[in-house]
């Protein structure tokens, strides 16, 4: 009974659960319908991309059209074809698409690439701030890299090569900034100092003029297109003469700091020409001073011969002039008859081997004066003796050993200078079998000079570190000499029988 | 007694058409949906239907050449509303409703359109809007509606191999946009599973029958339950967590002959661990899944594998007279369904009392 009593009360509850589901249902279909009215107008989702790799060219990018082939024939179409261009599309279609979302991911790479090269740009800028020119323009190097069409990296790396007088760099620089930007006061400026020091004033004052038109209260320009202006007019011609300045900060006008040669005042010598006087004074001519030229040529215009190697010797200023007169004066006499020429019309060709300046003549006029050239090194070597110090390493002592190759006096005096106690540790591993012939010949030769320490200077150099190998080099001449020393050793330096046996055995006599 | 305390799926509308239907579909946030069939005459139809207080009306009617097969709202937006469809000729399409014209039309496939189901138009950050289609010629195909013409992802058979008939695919595991599994069932038993991401097949195994329907529990979370279910009355619940490198997936494998073909299983998207099978002689069946205590263990070698739950029926219900072929509860409302079946009618359902369990 009360089970049947059960079955129907779930029943009825079935029926109430239902008929309430049944109202909510009519409710949410009345909900649905108001909902649905209010659904319309745009619905943005950020999706993510298309799947797979064909995703890559779907995107927006606009679609390529076929590019027409160019005949092999066609010459005319070959030369208009720009390679660096294509093999960039090529190296953009790598790169370029690949990042999913066209447009949108290559705006996100330009805005990146722009990123870093500001940064590069602000890099450069601190260096150039510390004056650290190779380094800021590596920086503005980058920087032009990353970002090809801004005017700013290519001014500021101008200003750099300006720095460091590389002034056709400088000039091609700025060139290109004005080109993407022609109305960049700053470039203008630079490009005007830059043709200025190359010697272009026009091309200059035209920069100079195109300045004061886009900005006509800029005094600094004003002042240097008068300081131009001025040269122009007193030299006319003679303009381009004008030596490489000193670098000058960009924004103050340039006046020539060089002399030019009117002004040298040489009242002593009143017979010559101005011209001439500033030549002379130039080339050194009455004073004893060697003076060094900057080259003016081009690289290509260059002399291409080897450069020939000459040793630089340090001489203290003080001690080095009394002799000099002579031998001097005789080298300058002939680089002057060489280049006077030169200083006259200037960046001619004939400059050619003074381009990279030493201190004695070199090549043709070698030959010309070759006696006068040996005189001065041969001079200057016995000179140089007095001052040398004792060696204290092999690099020191054969630094100098070197040099004075030939010269037996003073390698003796040299040799001289060497404790005999101290030439092991002087050489070390490093003593040479020619030293050691030289060494010889030099006891053997200027025997007077080492009287009494012949045999300790033999005993310390066979006491050098592997020795035994360096006495099989020796020559017959060498055996012959050194059998002589040490005769000489024995009678005149009373060395025992013993010390002349241990010698004569390390030396394999 | 106990019967009566459990949910009841409640036939609340009976409609007969008097052709052919294969598919229906809720509408998204209306209170219609999309019956998807075919004409006597070998024409496909889309028939818009909306229920008003208890009555159901027919608003609008497209045809076409072809026999539609299946359809899916997945990969299109709750504004936009554009049902992709494939039909008998292996045509994808993509219709706007409203305008009652096609956005997308393609046909990469050869033959029959078996299946369809699409995934990302109505959850962010659930990847790509993407359809899938499984098609009689062998191939699994994934599409997004932005890219026309190709499909972005293409699974066949390797040159050689005999093509099966692909009749089930659907979506599943896309918690993120990058993550993205598909599974599809053959008619051979083969159930296969695919990455879209790494692009490779995660797993296989054969089911012995032909794979009628798979349904993962969720698409939109780390992949957790998959149902498959096949020919003569059975079907298998995966465990689908954890993945055992050598055994697979845990799973429960229900029988019952007498049903016939299971021919779907729908998860009531308002509790997963329910779902609704439908099997050929008109029955539909609600179940639940019950999980373990533990759903993995791990063996002494620090390999976990997962360990089955159980399957409870909460109720049977015979609705039809023919085999049901598809069910769609209703996002929306908790317990209501729309299904078709060989019978040319198609069924408005609730259930109630789902809440309670």
């Amino acid at each position: 009974m009360d089970k049947v009593f059960e079955i129907q009360n779930q029943a009825r509850n079935n029926v109430k659960e239902l008929q309430t589901y049944m109202t909510d249902l009519q409710n949410w279909e009345a909900e649905m319908k108001r909902k649905e009215a209010a659904l319309n107008g745009a619905f943005e989702q950020d999706l993510p991309p298309v799947r797979s790799k064909i995703k890559k060219e779907k995107p927006v990018v606009p679609k390529k059209k076929p590019e027409s082939k160019i005949r092999g024939s066609d010459y005319t179409a070959w030369d208009k074809y720009d390679v660096d261009k294509a093999c960039e599309d090529i190296d953009m279609e790598d790169v370029g698409p690949t990042s999913l979302d066209g447009k949108k991911s290559q705006q996100a790479k330009l805005e990146k690439l722009k990123e870093e090269a500001q940064y590069e740009k602000e890099r450069g800028n601190t260096f150039v701030k510390q004056e650290k020119w190779d380094e800021a323009i590596s920086c503005y190097n980058r920087a032009i890299e990353l970002v090809k069409d801004d005017a700013i990296y290519f001014a500021n790396r101008g200003l750099c090569y300006l720095k460091k007088d590389s002034l056709h760099q400088a000039e091609s620089d700025c060139t290109e900034a004005l080109r993407l930007d022609p109305t960049y006061v700053k470039a203008l400026q630079r490009r005007a100092t830059a043709r200025e020091r190359l010697g272009s004033l026009r091309a200059a004052s035209h920069d100079l003029t195109e300045v004061l038109k886009l900005e006509p209260h800029n005094a600094a320009a004003r002042k240097q297109l008068e300081a131009i202006k001025t040269r122009m007019g007193t030299k006319g011609a003679k303009s381009k003469s004008s030596p490489v300045s000193t670098p000058t900060s960009e924004n103050k006008p340039i006046v020539k700091p060089k002399i030019q040669p009117k002004i040298v005042e040489l009242p002593s010598e009143p017979a010559v020409a101005g011209q001439l006087m500033a030549d002379d004074w130039r080339s050194g001519v009455g004073e004893n001073i060697m003076v060094i030229r900057p080259v003016k040529k081009p690289p290509h215009l260059r002399s291409k011969r080897p450069l020939k190697s000459i040793p630089i010797q340090e001489v203290l200023l003080g001690e080095t002039t009394p002799e000099k007169p002579p031998t001097r004066l005789k080298i300058v006499d002939i680089e002057d008859n060489m280049s006077q020429g030169d200083s006259n019309n200037n960046d001619s060709n004939k400059k050619d081997s003074h381009g990279k300046t030493d201190v004695c003549g070199e090549g043709d006029k070698k030959v010309a004066s070759p006696e006068s050239v040996k005189l001065v090194s041969e001079v200057m070597v016995t000179e140089k003796v007095k001052n040398f110090v004792a060696p204290v390493n092999s690099v020191q002592f054969m630094s100098e050993w070197k040099y004075m190759k030939g010269q037996w006096d003073a390698m003796a005096e040299y040799w001289n200078l060497i404790e005999p106690s101290k030439i092991p540790s002087i050489f070390a591993n490093a003593l040479e079998s020619s030293v050691v012939s030289d060494v010889i010949q030099v006891l053997h030769s200027r025997r007077d000079t080492f009287r009494g320490r012949t045999a300790a200077y033999l005993a310390g150099i066979a006491s050098v570190p592997r020795f035994s190998a360096l006495a099989m080099f020796l020559s017959h001449t060498d055996k012959q000499m050194l059998s002589t020393l040490l005769e000489d050793c024995k009678q005149s330096e009373n060395c025992t029988d013993e010390v002349i046996a241990d010698l004569k055995n390390k030396y394999e006599l | 007694m106990e019967e009566l305390d459990t949910p009841q799926v409640i036939t609340h509308i009976e409609h007969n058409i008097n052709h052919s239907i294969f598919d229906c579909k809720w509408i998204p946030c209306s209170a219609k949906f999309v019956v998807i069939g075919s004409l006597p005459r070998g024409t496909g139809t889309l028939e818009v239907y909306e229920i008003t207080s208890g009555e159901i009306k027919k608003i609008k009617e497209i045809e076409r050449p072809n026999s539609f097969k299946c359809g899916t709202f997945g990969a299109s937006s709750d504004v936009e509303r554009r049902l992709a469809t494939g039909d008998f000729k292996g045509t994808l399409e993509i219709w706007d409703l409203e305008k009652s014209c096609q956005m997308y039309i393609t046909k990469e496939h050869t033959d029959i359109i078996n299946s369809i189901d699409g995934m990302g138009g109505n959850v962010n950050n659930c990847g790509a809007p993407e359809i899938v289609t499984g098609s009689r010629d062998g191939t699994v195909k994934v599409w997004d509606p932005r890219q026309r013409g190709k499909p972005v992802a293409n699974m066949q058979p390797v040159k050689g191999e005999s093509k099966r008939d692909c009749w089930a695919v659907s979506f599943g595991n896309s918690f993120n946009d990058a993550e993205r599994i598909v599974v599809a069932g053959y008619d051979n038993g083969d159930l296969k599973m695919f990455d879209l991401r790494t692009m490779s097949l995660r797993w296989e195994c054969n089911l012995k029958n032909g794979v009628c329907s798979t349904e993962f529990d969720r698409k939109d979370i780390p992949m957790n339950k998959l149902v498959a279910t096949t020919l003569e009355g059975k079907f298998h619940v995966f465990d689908v967590r954890t993945q055992n490198p050598t055994k697979g997936f845990a799973q429960v494998l229900n029988n019952d002959a007498k049903s016939g073909t299971i021919w779907v299983a729908r998860h009531v998207p308002q509790n997963r661990d329910l779902f609704i099978s439908c099997a050929g002689n008109g029955q539909v069946s609600l179940w639940k899944y019950e999980y373990p205590e533990h759903r993995y263990h791990v063996d002494n070698q620090g390999v976990s594998s997962g360990v089955p739950g159980k399957l409870k029926r909460l109720q049977r219900m015979v609705v039809s007279s023919q085999p049901i072929n598809a069910w769609e509860w209703n996002r929306d409302h908790l317990g209501l369904a729309v299904a078709t079946a060989y019978d040319q009618c198609v069924r408005v359902l609730v259930t109630t009392k789902l809440n309670l369990q």
